[in-house]
């Protein structure tokens, strides 16, 4: 076998490598020699091992196939197979999955050009006004799971660093969940009967005084003092508990 | 026509006052025309002004068609021509932001050739981008959903558990329901969310996907 050269490229996956294999010996993917195709990949798969790097799962799942079907080739043909039910020739298969990866791996280079450009678009949050209008809503549902929330927190904390000045100048504060907790239970008065998690935000300078103030409604909700969901918009809704 | 108006115009021997009551029909019929459509314009104006000023406020959370009529009192489909009309005046270069419309939303964005200012602006050095591996299970789900884990890994020949609870925490793909299929598997479908990161306004925009067929069955037939 001729000296194999490994370059270390960062492969998608064992249809990935395939592909790079077929292109590199200029294999016809159309009509796919398999045993070449076999050869190069149990090749390159020893030089990663030499090289002592992590081989996944996956690649060995698809090594297997190839072997099995080279091994395959090799035994006598047995005509029984011939009455078993269809059964797609794994050649074919092998070549009809390549193809189809290779549509999508194609496709996405023209999809990460439009996402690359709608990145270069920036957009503003919602008036703040228009967010206080809201938060007179009377009658929230009170439903949710734990993605809900993740999501919801995620936007909640885009819309702070957006609405961070450009140049800002503070001095962190350490805070404690417990006594995050005890200033929350403290703003709860001057607040509406419901009202976003954004309200009880607007003293927050830094990341860990939001994480703080989130885990402090986390364990609020927990005690039943708080009640929280959140609505379609991925807004979270507070709302006094039973606790309280 | 003629005949009309000399036998109308007969019994006026004095003055206009019979007259009056006919003469409308015939005279102002294409200034009255004239008069509706200015009028009908200016409202046109106003309810643009309207859309534009909303979009402001409404910012990344942008608007829907049937949001807007909802507010203005006028039908969805007048609402998406006016919406069109303020699209096309933002597309001149004079202005700096623009009116998208991906997946039925319209919002006001800043133009692609404001990016590189606001980078040197905010001193930003990276940017947002999707992995290879997010890309490719994005694109296999929106070619193909409403689309099974298994049937994603079938494509990809990797696993596929942790990229899709990834991108559903990212909100670019959303559970549509259970397939039929033994064990009832979770199907996924890409969001609203994905049309706008990737512009697109509806799925038919997404690019073709390249084709292999007929070199394919070309070589069925040769063999």
């Amino acid at each position: 076998m001729e000296e194999f050269k490994v370059t270390i490229e960062n492969f998608e996956g064992p249809l990935d490598l395939m592909l790079h294999l077929i292109k590199e010996k200029e294999l016809d993917l159309f009509d796919l020699d398999v045993n070449i195709l076999t050869d190069q990949y149990v090749a390159y798969l020893n030089a990663m091992q030499e090289m002592h790097l992590e081989i996944a799962s996956e690649y060995l799942v698809e090594l297997a196939d190839l072997i099995e079907y080279k091994s395959k080739r090799l035994l006598p043909k047995d005509d029984s197979e011939l009455n078993d039910e269809y059964e797609e020739d794994p050649k074919e298969r092998l070549i009809r999955r390549l193809l189809e990866y290779q549509q999508f791996k194609e496709v996405s280079s023209e999809l990460n050009r439009l996402y690359d450009e709608r990145q270069q678009m920036m957009s503003k949050p919602l008036s703040s006004e228009a967010e206080e209008w809201m938060n007179s809503t009377e009658d929230v549902h009170y439903r949710g799971n734990p993605n809900d929330l993740f999501k919801a927190m995620r936007k909640v904390m885009m819309r702070m660093r957006l609405a961070r000045p450009i140049e800002t100048r503070y001095t962190s504060r350490e805070i404690s969940m417990e006594d995050r907790e005890l200033e929350v239970r403290a703003k709860l008065d001057r607040l509406p009967k419901t009202f976003r998690f954004e309200a009880l935000l607007d003293d927050c300078e830094d990341l860990p005084m939001f994480i703080a103030t989130f885990l402090a409604v986390l364990d609020l909700a927990r005690q039943h003092i708080l009640a929280f969901t959140v609505d379609d918009e991925d807004v979270i809704w507070f709302s006094r508990g039973t606790g309280l | 026509m003629d005949e009309e108006k000399e036998i109308r115009e007969e019994p006026a021997p004095f003055e206009v006052t019979p007259v009056t009551g006919q003469k409308p029909v015939q005279l102002q019929d294409p200034e009255l025309a004239k008069a509706l459509k200015t009028q009908e314009e200016q409202e046109d104006g106003m309810s643009e002004a309207i859309l534009e000023g909303l979009l402001f406020i409404v910012g990344d959370d942008g608007i829907t068609a049937a949001q807007a009529a909802n507010a203005l009192e006028i039908s969805e489909s007048r609402i998406v021509q006016l919406f069109e009309n303020l699209q096309k005046k933002y597309l001149d270069d004079s202005y700096g932001i623009e009116i998208a419309n991906y997946g039925g939303t319209y919002r006001f964005l800043s133009k692609a050739i404001v990016h590189p200012y606001a980078k040197k602006l905010f001193q930003l050095s990276k940017s947002n981008t999707l992995s290879q591996a997010a890309l490719e299970t994005l694109a296999i789900i929106a070619y193909k959903q409403p689309i099974t884990r298994v049937e994603i890994e079938e494509i990809r020949g990797v696993g596929a558990d942790m990229m899709l609870r990834k991108l559903e925490a990212r909100d670019l793909i959303r559970v549509s329901g259970r397939s039929e299929a033994p064990g009832r598997p979770i199907l996924y479908e890409v969001t609203e969310e994905f049309m706008d990161s990737f512009k697109l306004l509806s799925l038919d925009e997404l690019p073709a996907l390249p084709s292999f067929e007929t070199e394919e069955s070309d070589d069925l037939f040769e063999q």
